[in-house]
């Protein structure tokens, strides 16, 4: 539906609904987990892990689960049939608390297929499942680089028609739709070919801060840069080189209770005379 | 094929929520459908009825969607809408003494004329059945009528294909039953679309869809002709048609879009709150409240206070919208024009709005598309107005695109509809999906009470999983309204499901629910089952 109709608030109900007194359900009583898409960048993952579950896991590994992170292992599935739990392309874990029920998953590349398992990571690396998600796919959020030989096409009326199709109106004042179209576009103005990018894992340090029965508060961070330079560039973060695919570049990095790191990025051609340089500067505050 | 440059569809989609509310004597988001009829669906049957009668030839694909469809037949809602009309055509009648020999006396014979012809077509014409009058615009040709999903439910974030499926089968279903033959075009709720979709529509004999820009500029292999011709998916061939953002905001930018003219109608000055109470009063809500009752005196005038707005004159507003309907329509000569030079084939520009801009939010939206029609018509014949199908038959080779996902929501993607503010939802429309399908699959033949409970089961599901909750909760607008909505039906899927499971079902319970939540009188709740899902994907 398009724009509101009406902004007014609701009449006082006259006769109760015979169900409004009871909220709807926090959950269902089973151990689940489901995947959706957002966006190119984005999925979104909730789950129900019951009480029997964690304690037959228990029960099952006794103190190896004690010492044990709970993580997300994103897997790859993109051509992959039959995901059996190992054969997936690659896989990314990244840190979660169970009791968060939801979370929002930044994808490592646009248009691939993910499956999402929940888990314990032990001391020894080993991963026990708790529970598998659905499979997802998410676009891929720009243009596509397979050419059709039946339907031709000259390179430079298609960018024009790309141009025409909606690209000019990227920036072009302040009104809502242009906005929107801008957003929109973003995604399009990427280099029309490829996918990123090197994603570093990284440490897996929850902040627990100080648990009592009255309050307790769970929170963790990861940060993402990522951008693009012109071709042949030579791209450093903090004097490291880093790797271009396609002109782009994406590095995560978690940032642990206190840190202060300062992340500057270099970019200098190939022939080195000239340069470009942007700082990013992150700090994390300890838990209190 | 003419001597025409290239081609326009124009696209309007037409949908509210489904929101009746018997228990109540009056209520507000009812509102909603009343203010639409009386503002966008029977103004344009009247327009409609305008050029048939002139001779003038137009084409336009419109989607009505079930829950809309299922509003303008019952039997309440048609009621309740005839005292809505009444009411104003008696306003109307008392404002034209009020005003008379004021700066007002223009608008308010405007209102007068208005509702008076509009009652007449209503009661009529069409006997106090619009489809009526829809349905009979497409056997003549002119209008294409197109379906959408059940409940305008947002596929994408349907895990489930059981849920997509029933969706797209319960849509078609309602839509022959109501026109006839089977729906050619579907309007995705939010053009959201999710490869591979396409297979439950080409079941269902659909031919074509609707995609933002991005769903065909993202597609695979690339498109050659971008958004200016359709493209057919692999394997099912169902075509989709992309939306051109050039003239899409010509009409929907805020700033610099037509429906921003200071000499149309101001949206927010209303007599709702510029009469005197007393005088007022009967026209408001039971509840005495002052709100918008839908006259409204005044022109947008400038960024000026609502006190300072100046008094609105019909007929200058008119001679605008005629302006702006040519500066349209030579806009799109152009355009057309200049793709004509970079494509090999006759270029096609999908222009596609919510049907609701036009009347409700853009008052004079109406008279613009009646002038641009006549336009169309008349003075030129570089352009012709054309439906899909048409441009289907007359280039059935289209280029094979696997078109991307996408929406035409904020960002492109399902932001809108996904996002901290309403994920909260999908925990219980994924689990109540399950569960229908668990029993879809259990009870394959259930007949008596137990078929009864289960069609109901099925009917608070698609209600549940209007993408209209999601929409509202994002907005900000009447999300008190949406959040309760979207509780109700999860409380009384969960309570059904826990009866038929406890075979314990109470007959009171579900009449009471199938007469508020009546939409979908033919629901078949089989349609859930996974051998239904299965007996698609085998073919496709």
């Amino acid at each position: 539906m398009a724009t509101n109709l009406s902004s007014a608030s609701l009449i006082k109900p006259l006769v109760r609904d015979r169900q409004t007194e009871a909220d709807i359900p926090s959950g269902y009583g089973k151990t689940e987990s489901y995947l959706l898409p957002k966006d190119p960048a984005w999925m979104f993952l909730f789950w129900e892990i019951t009480q029997s579950t964690i304690d037959y896991l228990k029960e099952q590994y006794g103190t190896a689960l004690n010492a044990a992170r709970t993580i997300i292992r994103l897997h790859d599935i993109t051509g992959v049939s039959l995901f059996n739990g190992t054969n997936s392309v690659k896989y990314y874990d990244m840190p979660v608390i169970f009791e968060a029920k939801s979370w929002y998953i930044n994808a490592p590349e646009s248009g691939r297929a993910y499956i999402a398992d929940l888990g314990y990571l032990t001391d020894d690396g080993r991963f026990i499942l708790v529970t598998r998600s659905n499979a997802t796919a998410i676009p891929p959020g720009r243009v596509s680089n397979v050419i059709d030989d039946k339907w031709m096409i000259v390179e430079g009326d298609f960018q024009k028609l790309l141009k025409l199709s909606g690209a000019d109106y990227i920036g072009l004042g302040a009104s809502e739709l242009m906005q929107v179209v801008g957003q929109r576009w973003k995604l399009t103005e990427l280099t029309p070919s490829g996918a990123p990018t090197s994603w570093s894992s990284f440490a897996l340090h929850l902040d627990k801060v100080q648990e009592d029965e009255d309050i307790w508060l769970n929170a963790d961070c990861e940060i993402t840069i990522y951008g693009s330079a012109s071709k042949n560039a030579i791209v450093t973060i903090n004097g490291q080189e880093i790797e271009l695919k396609d002109g782009k570049f994406t590095i995560h990095r978690h940032l642990s209770a206190g840190d202060i790191v300062d992340l500057p990025i270099h970019a200098r051609n190939a022939k080195g005379d000239k340069t470009r340089r942007v700082d990013i500067k992150a700090v994390r505050e300890p838990g209190k | 094929m003419g001597n025409e440059k290239g081609y326009l569809a124009l696209v309007l989609h037409a949908h509210l929520p489904f929101i009746k509310h018997p228990e109540y004597p009056d209520f507000l988001e009812e509102d909603w459908f009343y203010e639409a009829m009386v503002e966008t669906y029977i103004p344009l049957l009247s327009v409609f009825e305008k050029l048939t009668d002139e001779g003038c030839d137009f084409r336009l694909t419109m989607s009505l969607t079930p829950p809309l469809c299922n509003m303008m037949e019952d039997p309440l809602l048609i009621d309740r809408f005839r005292h809505y009309l009444n009411q104003r055509v008696e306003l109307s009648a008392k404002e034209i003494e009020r005003t008379h020999n004021t700066e007002f006396a223009s608008v308010a014979h405007m209102y007068y004329d208005k509702f008076r012809r509009y009652q007449d077509l209503f009661e009529n014409r069409y006997h106090g059945h619009v489809l009526q009058g829809f349905k009979k615009f497409q056997d003549m040709g002119k209008l294409e009528i197109i379906t959408c999903c059940a409940t305008h439910g947002y596929l994408p974030l349907m895990v489930h294909k059981e849920s997509v499926n029933a969706q797209i089968k319960i849509a078609a279903h309602d839509y022959r039953s109501r026109f006839g033959k089977n729906p050619r075009g579907i309007w995705l709720a939010e053009c959201a679309y999710n490869p591979g979709d396409d297979k439950f529509l080409r079941e269902e004999g659909i031919r074509f869809f609707f995609t933002e820009s991005h769903g065909i500029l993202h597609g695979t292999p690339r498109p050659k002709y971008g958004v200016y011709a359709p493209v057919y998916c692999p394997e099912t061939g169902v075509a989709a048609f992309a939306r051109d953002m050039e003239s899409a905001q010509q009409v929907w930018s805020a700033e610099s879009g037509y429906p921003g003219d200071h000499r149309y109608r101001e949206f927010y000055r209303d007599l709702g709150y510029d009469c005197d109470y007393d005088y007022i009063k009967p026209y408001l809500h039971s509840d005495g409240v002052r709100r918008n009752i839908g006259m409204k005196y005044h022109k947008i005038t400038g960024r000026v206070p609502l006190n300072q707005k100046q008094a609105y004159y019909p007929q200058e507003a008119r001679d605008v919208a005629a302006q702006h309907a040519g500066n349209f329509m030579f806009n799109r000569q152009k355009q057309i024009e200049y793709l004509s030079t970079l494509l090999d084939r006759k270029p096609l520009v999908v222009s596609m709005y919510d049907a609701e801009l036009y009347g409700h939010w853009w008052y004079e939206g109406i008279d613009f598309l009646e002038f641009l029609f006549k336009k169309i018509y008349y003075d030129q014949d570089e352009i012709k107005l054309i439906t899909p199908m048409e441009y289907l038959q007359m280039y059935p080779e289209n280029q094979v695109v696997q078109p991307s996902m996408s929406s035409w929501g904020d960002k492109g993607y399902h932001d809108v509809w996904l996002n901290s503010g309403n994920d909260w939802i999908y925990r219980h429309l994924i689990k109540s999906a399950e569960r229908m399908m668990e029993l879809a699959n259990r009870f394959p033949n259930a007949e008596g009470l137990l078929r009864r409970a289960l069609n109901q089961l099925a009917r608070e599901l698609v209600l549940m999983q209007s993408s209209d909750w999601a929409f509202l909760m994002t907005t900000g607008t009447a999300k008190e309204y949406s959040t309760k909505r979207t509780k109700d039906h999860i409380k009384r899927f969960n309570e059904l499901y826990e009866q038929i499971i406890g075979n314990r079902i109470d007959e009171g319970y579900v009449f009471n629910l199938e007469m508020r939540d009546s939409i979908f009188q033919q629901m078949d709740y089989r349609v859930y089952s996974t051998a239904a899902k299965e007996a698609v994907l085998a073919k496709y």
